[in-house]
C-alpha cells in the first residue's frame, strides 16, 4: 500500500515560560493578566530583563516610569535593560 | 331677546338725559319700573331695546343714590321677587301629574336658568360694586379658617337666582323629580321608551350640577347626594337581581357574554344622562353586583376554560375580571399550571434521534403558542406574561428527581451546535440564524447558565478546531447573542478562541512566508492552530504520550524553531489528539483521500512497507497508552481499512501478538472520507468531564463570592450570607446550599474566614 501524508493540521497550546509562577509587582499569575487587564494573551504580554527577571510588560513599563534616577529591576535591583 | 350690553353705548346713547352723577332718586318709582322689566326677563319675555337700556342706568342710578345709595334695598328687593317668582313656579310645576312632571319642571329651568343669566347681565353694577367688594377672595376660601360663614353673604344676581331655584324648587320636589328619573332609567334598561325624551331625562339631572356651578367648593354636592347615591343604589339592586336570574338561566360563559353586553349598554347610558363624574361610578356599581359578587361562580369554571383554551370565554373572564382587585390571581395561576402542564409533556416524551433539536423546537412551540395567545386574549398583561416566564422556568429547569442533573443546557448547547456545524440539512444562513435567534428565548429560562456555557464552549472549540463552522458570521452573531443576554464576561472566552483563530491564520501566512526562504521543503501541506491555553476548554488530562510519525517530525521541529524565534518566552505544547490529517491511500485498484486523526494516521503509516503487524509492535511504535490505543486502531477495524483475526473486538483483546493485517480487498464506492471515533461513547464521556469541570468552577466562584462579600461586610450571619452568595450568583446558576457550606468550611480551613467567638452562626473576615 502507497500511503502519502497529504496535509496535516496541528493543533498546540502556548504558555508563557517564566522562573516564577506570578509577577513580582502585580503579584498576579503570569497564566492571567495583569490588574488592569482583562483577557490573558497577547494584549498582555510578558517581557524578560537581562537579569532574567519577568514581568507584564503594563507592570514593569509603570514601574520604570515611576522610577527618576536609575532604572532597576524591582527584584535584585540590578540595572533594567530588556533581554533580546 | 338679544342684549349683551356693555356699560359704554348705553352711557352714550342716553347721555341726553343721563347724568352719571348721583342724584336723589326715589326708590319706588324706580323700582316700580325695573320690576316689570325684571319680571320679563326671568320669564324670557320680550323687551324692547330701548327699555332695556334704560334700566342699566335705573340700577345704576339706584346703586349711586344720593343722599343714601339704594343698593341694599334694591338686592332684598330683586331677591323678595325672584322668591315669588320660584315659588309660582313651583306650585305650578308641583301641580303636574307624574307623566309631566320632568318636562314642565325642565321647560321653567331652562327659561328660568338663561334668564337669570341675562338678569346677571343688568346688575352689573350691583354685582360688581357692591356685591364683589363683600365676598371672601379665593383665597380666603382656600386657606382661610372654615369659620367664615358663606351663607351669610350677598350673592351676585344671577347667583342668587340659582340659589333660590335650589330652595324653592329642587329642594321641595326632589323626591318626586328623583322617583321619575330613577323610573325612566329603569325603563331605559328594560329596553322600553321612556315617557320623557332623553334630553329632558339628561337636562333634568344636569340641572342638579348647574344650579351649583358657580360655587367655589362642592360643585357636585347636591348632584351626588341628591341624585347620584339614589342613582347607584338603585342601579345597583336591579344588577343584583339581574345577575341571579341570568346566572339560573346560562352557564358561566353565556352569563359573561351577557355581563359584558350590559356593561357596554350601562356605559352607553352613562354617557346619554350623567355628568361625566359618574359615568366610572356606575360602572363600577355594575361590575360589583354582577361579577366582584360572583367571583367564586366565575372562579370555578377558570380551571376548565384554561384547559381546554377557550379563547372567547378567556377573553371575556379577562375583561370581566381584570377592574376586580385581585380578581385575576387565580386565573393567572391556572394559566401558569396549564403552561407548565405543556411544557413538560412536550419534552418528556422525546426518543429518537435528534432529540436536542426535539427538545428546544417543541419547547419553542409551546412558547409560541402561549405567547400568542396572551398577546390576543390577555393584551399582554404584565401578569401573564410573568406567568408564562415562570411556567417556562420551572418547565426548562425539570428535573425528574434532584439526583439527575438537569439536561436542559446541555441539550440546546448541543442544539445550538448541529445549528452551526457544516451539514447537509439545507438550512440557508438566515433560517440558521433565526433559530438560532429564537434559542435565546429558551436559554434566558435556563438557571444553570454555567452548564450551557462549558457545554457550548466545548463545541465550539471543536468546531473551530476542526473547521466545522458552518459560517464564521453565524457563529459570531451567536455569541454577541449570548453577551447581551449574560453580559461581557460570559462570553470572554469565547470571544478570546475566535481571535486565537484569526492569530493562527495570520502565523500559518507567515510561517509560509518563512518556508519559501528555505532551501528544504516540509513534503505536506502544513498548517497549525496556536491556542492560548486559558482560553480553550481543553483539559490537560487529555494529552498522551505519542510519538510522532517520522513523515511529520521535520514540519513539527521547523513549526517549533519558527515559533520560538517570534515569540520569545512561550512554550508550545502539541495536541496530538485533536490534530488531523489528510491521507492519500493507494490501493491497489484504486486512491483514496481519507481524513482521520493523526493518532490514525501513524498506524496507518506503518503499513506502507509491510502487510500484517502485531498489536505490540504497533504500539510500542506509536507509544500510545492502552485505552487510546485500542480506541483509535478499534475504529480503523470499524473501516475496514485494517482486519484482524482476534474473536471478539472487546477493547481489552486488542494487545500483545493479535495479527492486525491490511486489508487488500478494500473498496468504497466514496474516494474521499472522513474516519471518526465512535462518537457514542465520546459524547457520554465528554458531558461527564463537563459536568466535574462545572461543578469545579462553581466551588470557585463561590468561594470568591463568599470572600467579596465578607471583605466588605466583615461580619455576617450565616442565613445572610447564603442568602446574598445566592443573588450574586443568580445570573451564573442556582447555587446549592450544602455546596456553599462546604465553600464556606473550605475558606475557613484557608483562614479568609473564621467564626466569630462565642457565637454559632456568624463568620467573621480575615485581612
Amino acid at each position: 500500500m502507497k500511503v502519502r501524508i497529504k496535509g496535516w493540521t496541528g493543533v498546540a497550546t502556548w504558555r508563557w515560560v517564566a522562573n516564577d509562577d506570578s509577577c513580582g509587582i502585580c503579584r498576579m499569575p503570569f497564566d492571567g493578566c495583569c490588574s488592569d487587564c482583562r483577557l490573558p494573551g497577547d494584549d498582555c504580554p510578558l517581557v524578560w530583563g537581562c537579569c532574567s527577571h519577568c514581568f507584564h510588560i503594563h507592570c514593569i513599563m509603570k514601574w520604570l516610569q515611576s522610577q527618576q534616577l536609575h532604572q532597576q529591576c524591582p527584584m535584585c535591583r540590578q540595572e533594567w535593560k530588556f533581554k533580546e | 331677546m338679544l342684549f349683551t350690553c356693555s356699560i359704554l353705548p348705553i352711557s352714550y346713547s342716553s347721555r341726553v338725559r343721563m347724568s352719571l352723577k348721583p342724584r336723589e332718586v326715589n326708590f319706588e318709582e324706580v323700582w316700580g319700573g325695573l320690576l316689570e322689566t325684571v319680571q320679563q326677563v326671568v320669564t324670557m319675555g320680550c323687551i324692547k331695546r330701548t327699555v332695556w337700556n334704560e334700566r342699566f342706568s335705573d340700577v345704576y342710578s339706584l346703586c349711586v343714590a344720593y343722599p343714601e345709595p339704594l343698593a341694599e334695598r334694591l338686592y332684598w328687593e330683586t331677591k323678595k321677587l325672584l322668591e315669588s317668582h320660584v315659588r309660582d313656579l313651583y306650585a305650578k310645576v308641583s301641580k303636574q301629574r307624574e307623566e309631566n312632571l320632568l318636562a314642565e319642571y325642565h321647560r321653567f329651568w331652562i327659561q328660568f336658568s338663561k334668564g337669570t343669566q341675562y338678569l346677571n347681565n343688568l346688575y352689573s353694577y350691583l354685582n360688581s360694586q357692591h356685591i364683589q367688594k363683600q365676598k371672601f377672595s379665593d383665597a380666603d376660601l382656600t386657606y382661610g379658617s372654615m369659620q367664615m360663614d358663606v351663607s351669610e353673604q350677598l350673592l351676585e344676581i344671577g347667583e342668587l337666582g340659582l340659589e333660590i331655584w335650589q330652595k324653592e324648587m329642587i329642594t321641595p320636589l326632589q323626591c318626586r323629580l328623583v322617583g321619575v328619573l330613577l323610573a325612566g332609567i329603569q325603563q331605559d334598561r328594560l329596553g322600553a321608551t321612556t315617557d320623557a325624551p332623553t334630553s329632558t331625562i339628561r337636562g333634568v339631572i344636569h340641572s342638579f350640577v348647574d344650579v351649583n356651578m358657580y360655587k367655589k367648593k362642592a360643585t357636585l354636592q347636591l348632584y351626588e347626594s341628591v341624585f347620584e347615591v339614589e342613582l347607584l343604589s338603585e342601579t345597583g339592586s336591579f344588577y343584583r337581581k339581574e345577575a341571579s336570574s341570568q346566572l339560573q338561566g346560562c352557564n358561566v360563559s353565556q352569563y359573561m357574554e351577557r355581563v359584558i353586553a350590559r356593561l357596554a349598554e350601562e356605559e352607553l347610558r352613562a354617557t346619554k344622562f350623567l355628568p361625566p363624574s359618574s359615568h366610572k361610578r356606575v360602572v363600577k356599581e355594575v361590575q360589583d353586583r354582577m361579577v366582584a359578587d360572583h367571583l367564586s361562580t366565575v372562579h370555578a369554571e377558570t380551571s376548565s376554560m384554561v384547559t381546554s383554551e377557550r379563547t372567547r370565554d378567556l377573553s371575556n373572564m379577562y375583561t370581566l375580571l381584570r377592574p376586580v382587585p385581585s380578581g385575576l390571581l387565580q386565573l393567572v395561576h391556572h394559566l401558569k399550571d396549564h403552561i407548565k402542564q405543556q411544557g413538560l409533556q412536550a419534552i418528556t416524551s422525546l426518543k429518537g434521534d435528534n432529540i436536542p433539536a426535539q427538545f428546544v423546537e417543541s419547547l419553542l412551540e409551546v412558547h409560541k403558542k402561549y405567547r400568542t395567545m396572551i398577546s390576543e386574549v390577555f393584551h399582554n398583561d404584565q401578569q401573564f406574561v410573568g406567568a408564562l416566564d415562570k411556567a417556562f422556568e420551572s418547565v426548562v429547569n425539570h428535573r425528574g428527581n434532584t439526583k439527575v442533573i438537569c439536561r436542559s443546557p446541555e441539550l440546546l448547547a448541543r442544539y445550538c451546535d448541529s445549528l452551526l456545524k457544516k451539514s447537509t440539512k439545507g438550512l440557508n444562513e438566515s433560517e440558521v440564524d433565526d433559530k438560532l435567534g429564537h434559542s435565546i428565548t429558551i436559554f434566558k429560562y435556563i438557571d444553570d447558565k454555567d452548564v450551557y456555557q462549558k457545554f457550548y464552549a466545548r463545541m465550539l472549540a471543536k468546531r473551530l478546531i476542526q473547521q466545522q463552522s458552518q459560517s464564521m458570521d453565524s457563529e459570531e452573531a451567536m455569541i454577541n447573542r449570548l453577551k447581551q443576554a449574560c453580559g461581557y464576561e460570559y462570553t470572554s472566552k469565547l470571544h478570546r478562541m475566535f481571535t486565537d483563530m484569526s492569530v493562527s491564520s495570520d502565523l500559518n501566512h507567515k510561517f509560509n512566508e518563512f518556508l519559501k526562504n528555505k532551501p528544504q521543503e516540509l513534503g505536506i501541506n502544513f498548517s497549525i492552530n496556536v491556542l492560548q491555553a486559558g482560553a480553550w476548554p481543553l483539559g490537560q488530562t487529555t494529552i498522551t504520550p505519542f510519538a510522532v510519525p517520522q513523515e511529520l517530525e521535520k514540519s513539527v521541529q521547523t513549526f517549533e524553531s519558527f515559533y520560538h524565534k517570534h515569540f520569545n518566552g512561550r512554550k508550545l505544547t502539541w495536541l496530538h489528539h485533536l490534530c488531523q490529517g489528510e491521507l492519500k491511500v493507494s490501493q491497489s485498484k484504486r486512491t483514496y483521500l481519507i481524513t482521520m486523526s493523526t493518532f490514525q494516521m501513524a498506524m496507518l503509516l506503518m503499513f506502507e512497507k509491510v502487510d500484517s503487524l502485531t498489536c505490540e509492535e504497533l504500539q510500542t511504535h506509536t507509544h500510545l497508552n492502552d485505552e487510546q490505543f485500542s480506541k483509535f486502531l478499534q475504529s480503523l477495524l470499524d473501516s475496514k481499512l485494517l482486519l484482524t483475526e482476534a474473536e471478539s473486538l472487546q477493547g481489552d483483546s486488542l494487545q500483545g501478538d493479535v495479527g492486525i493485517q491490511l486489508n487488500t480487498e478494500y473498496t468504497n464506492k466514496r474516494t474521499k472520507f472522513k474516519i471518526s471515533v465512535a462518537p457514542q461513547k465520546e459524547q457520554q464521556h465528554e458531558t461527564e468531564q463537563t459536568h466535574s469541570a462545572v461543578e469545579e468552577d462553581r466551588k470557585l466562584y463561590l468561594q470568591a463570592a463568599i470572600v467579596r462579600i465578607m471583605k466588605a461586610r466583615k461580619l455576617l450571619k450565616h442565613n445572610l450570607l447564603i442568602q446574598e452568595v445566592i443573588s450574586q450568583s443568580r445570573a451564573r446558576f442556582a447555587p446549592q446550599i450544602p455546596m456553599i457550606k462546604k465553600c464556606i468550611e473550605l475558606l475557613i480551613d484557608k483562614q479568609y474566614l473564621e467564626r466569630t467567638p462565642n457565637t454559632t452562626d456568624e463568620y467573621s473576615y480575615v485581612a
